[in-house]
């Protein structure tokens, strides 16, 4: 078999000159040992699928829990952002409803005195700080042309004051006057929806429409697009003038006022505005107000503190998934490092330093944490997705929350596979190699 | 100066209840180019004095001088590279990653050296046709022979161009033909200029080696031409051989096993 022909090589080493990996070969050698080790890790990873698939289902349940509930948790934050810019940052709310308060408050808001005409025309009067102060009434109602009819439109009534308060935009046409309001002109401005729906190939402005028991309103303006919020239309809106509402839909709704105080003295305005009040409402220095004074942030607050519990248990039950899915990562990790001893033993007595038996052995756990990742990822979003299809909750998938899902899974890796590499590591190469 | 020094090496296994001296006094020094098989009985030492040889393991006392230095005294790290730059080991059972072929094998302690890839499947090429397995590149260990997974092995342990090359025992899970096929190579990667140290337990491949050295319990006996301290103790030899065999043929006949062919390969 094996005949001599062999090529004769010379015999050139000087035993005292020791052979080197000089430094950029020793640098290079950090990438070419990362590759090697990548291809190992893929090439086990394939070698071992039903066992990776195993684990890599523990790790995309971890991940895909974290990122749909985080991508809910966005997404009603995104709903209530948009909300809450309706809103204008500088705008007060004074009604008999504390927003953002809980159930046991709700019972003693209810007996408290509605706001109305008297506590709008006190603050006009008495009120000297508001830029502007607006009424606003509310109801729901039908709004139709002829047989073309819409069921619960959001229809405000106010005063032209409202614009000032923030929130809408009139895109074509005009807001309301003071004239409006004090003859009571059937004059409304209508949302991007029902512009949609009623004018999508016909001029809007002095378009007539049903409105509720008004038989004929006359489209003044219309409104920008507002978009959706908590999985509802915000553009299904139809405002009259307050006088006009009253006619239509009785004047005595308990009303909230809007005042919009100079930027920067919202504090200020907010204490006169309690003052005007309680003087006009003749409540004794002793007594609690029966009305409330919203502000914006007060409602910022109430809501980040029931996102932020959700969060929290999200992140909760996120850890603990991905807890186990890193257990399962460190079990067949150790199990791999057992089967492979005495490839360890092998690999050593080649010439691996312990970094590399550990850096090929973490790329291992991470690739199988990786996979899990992406897989949890894609998951996760799909879970979202429906979620925000068949739920009036919005998903938003931002990409941070993809960084999340990928950086957490590459973290249990590295956390659960360190130990298993570790191991491998610093077995002694000769016990490793006569390891059955 | 010598390629090898070992300077009063002993080596003490500690189990606990028992300590065992594997090695107790070695003291001898190898040229560079010398072919030296090491004889002895199983148990002898053997085996650890070659993996302190190969930096696979440290002497307990003594010093052990590879061109000159001192390894008794080097980092882990610094061992994995005398390993990897100086020393090229062949184990009896071969020791080859099983999902990995005959190539990828070869090309494995090149990586640790941070040999491209290119470079490292020539090198791997190259190492493969001077065992005659060019054919054979693309097999995995499972679907070699035993003679040509030892061949693979050897290659592996040649791509590197070591300045020693290490063999425990290569022909010992080889039939005799086999064997002879390695040994003949190994004669050949002597005439080449390579400086080998082979572990056996057949005399007759001693022999052929143009220097022996004799371990009894962890200590040199004989140190000499290998003619000389291969066939030295030749009648003990022969009546330990006697024993085996009688002990293998009523095992044999026992489980009517077949026959033990020359020609046949092994696994
Ligand atoms: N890891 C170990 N722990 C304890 N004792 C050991 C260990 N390795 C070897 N020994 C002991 O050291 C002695 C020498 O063993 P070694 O393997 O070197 O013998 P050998 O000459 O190679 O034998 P063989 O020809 O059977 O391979 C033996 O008595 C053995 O039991
Ligand atoms: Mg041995």
């Amino acid at each position: 078999m094996a005949e001599a022909t062999l090529p004769a090589a010379a015999p050139k080493r000087a035993p005292i000159k020791h052979k080197r990996i000089g430094f950029w070969r020793s640098i290079l050698r950090i990438f070419r040992e990362l590759r090697e080790a990548i291809v190992q890790a893929l090439t086990s990873l394939v070698a071992h699928r039903l066992r990776a698939a195993l684990t890599i289902t523990g790790i995309a349940i971890g991940v895909g829990t974290v990122i749909a509930i985080y991508s809910a948790v966005a997404g009603l934050d995104d709903s209530f952002a948009k909300q809450l810019s309706m809103l204008g940052p500088n705008t007060l709310y004074v009604s008999k409803w504390s927003w953002g308060s809980n159930r046991e408050n709700w019972w003693k808001l209810r007996n408290r005195p509605g706001v109305g005409r008297g506590d709008y025309r006190a603050l006009l009067a008495g009120a000297k700080l508001p830029e502007a102060v607006a009424p606003i009434v509310g109801t729901q109602s039908t709004v139709g042309i002829g047989e073309h009819e819409l069921q619960n439109i959001d229809i405000r009534g106010t005063t032209d004051a409202f614009l000032e308060s923030g929130g809408f935009q009139v895109k074509h046409g005009r807001f309301l006057t003071s004239v409006d309001e004090e003859i009571g002109t059937d004059a409304c401005i209508i949302g991007a929806d029902l512009e949609d729906a009623f004018f999508k190939n016909a001029e809007p402005l002095g378009g007539r429409l049903k409105v509720g028991p008004m038989s004929r309103c006359t489209v003044v303006g219309t409104l920008v697009r507002k978009g959706n919020a908590f999985g509802q239309s915000q553009d299904k809106v139809l405002i009259l003038p307050l006088s006009s509402f009253g006619r239509a839909f009785g004047a005595k709704r308990s009303m909230t006022i809007a005042a919009v105080a100079p930027i920067g003295r919202v504090r200020e305005t907010e204490e006169e505005l309690i003052q005007v009040l309680r003087t006009y409402r003749r409540i004794l220095p002793d007594q609690d107000d029966n009305f409330t004074v919203n502000r914006q942030d007060k409602i910022l607050q109430s809501f980040n503190q029931t996102t932020l519990a959700l969060k929290v248990v999200a992140g909760l039950i996120g850890v603990i998934t991905l807890l186990v899915g890193g257990i399962g990562i460190m079990n067949i990790m150790l199990v791999s490092v057992k089967e492979r001893t005495r490839e360890i033993g092998v690999r050593r007595a080649l010439g691996a330093r312990r970094s590399t038996i550990l850096l090929q052995f973490l790329c291992e756990a991470v690739a199988v944490s990786c996979v899990g990742g992406m897989v949890g990822t894609a998951l996760g979003i799909g879970v979202a997705w429906f979620l925000a299809q068949v739920t009036p909750m919005s998903a938003a998938v931002s990409p941070s929350v993809l960084l999340l899902g990928v950086g957490f899974s590459i973290g249990t890796g590295l956390l659960f596979g360190i130990w298993p590499a570790a191991s491998a590591a610093l077995l002694q190469p000769i016990e490793a190699l006569r390891h059955e | 100066m010598a390629l090898i020094e070992l300077q009063h090496i002993t080596k003490t296994y500690d189990l606990g209840l028992s300590k065992v001296h594997a090695l107790r006094d070695i003291d001898f020094n190898i040229e560079k180019g010398e072919f030296v098989a090491i004889v002895g009985q199983s148990g002898s030492g053997k085996s650890t004095l070659m993996n302190i040889l190969g930096c696979l393991d440290v002497p307990t006392t003594g010093a052990y001088l590879l061109g000159g230095r001192d390894v008794s005294t080097l980092a882990d790290d610094e061992l994995a590279d005398v390993r990897n730059l100086e020393i090229g080991f062949v184990f009896q059972s071969f020791q080859l990653l099983p999902r990995a072929s005959a190539l990828e094998n070869v090309e494995l302690p090149l990586i640790y050296r941070g040999v491209s890839p290119r470079e490292r499947r020539e090198k791997a090429k190259a190492a493969l046709d001077r065992v005659q397995l060019g054919d054979r590149t693309h097999h995995k260990p499972t679907e070699l022979s035993g003679g040509q997974r030892q061949r693979v092995a050897i290659a592996r342990a040649l791509v590197t161009d070591p300045s020693l090359l290490l063999a425990d025992e290569p022909t010992g899970n080889l039939d005799s033909a086999t064997g002879e096929d390695i040994i003949r190579l190994f004669l050949e990667l002597h005439a080449a200029g390579n400086t080998i140290v082979l572990v056996t337990h057949e005399p007759k491949l001693a022999a052929r080696c143009p220097r022996a050295v004799r371990v009894v319990d962890g200590l040199v006996v004989a140190d000499g031409e290998g003619q000389r301290v291969a066939f030295e103790n030749q009648r003990d030899i022969d009546a330990a051989a006697a024993a085996a065999l009688a002990a293998q043929q009523q095992m044999a006949s026992g489980l009517s096993q077949r026959e033990p062919g020359t020609g046949a390969h092994h696994g």
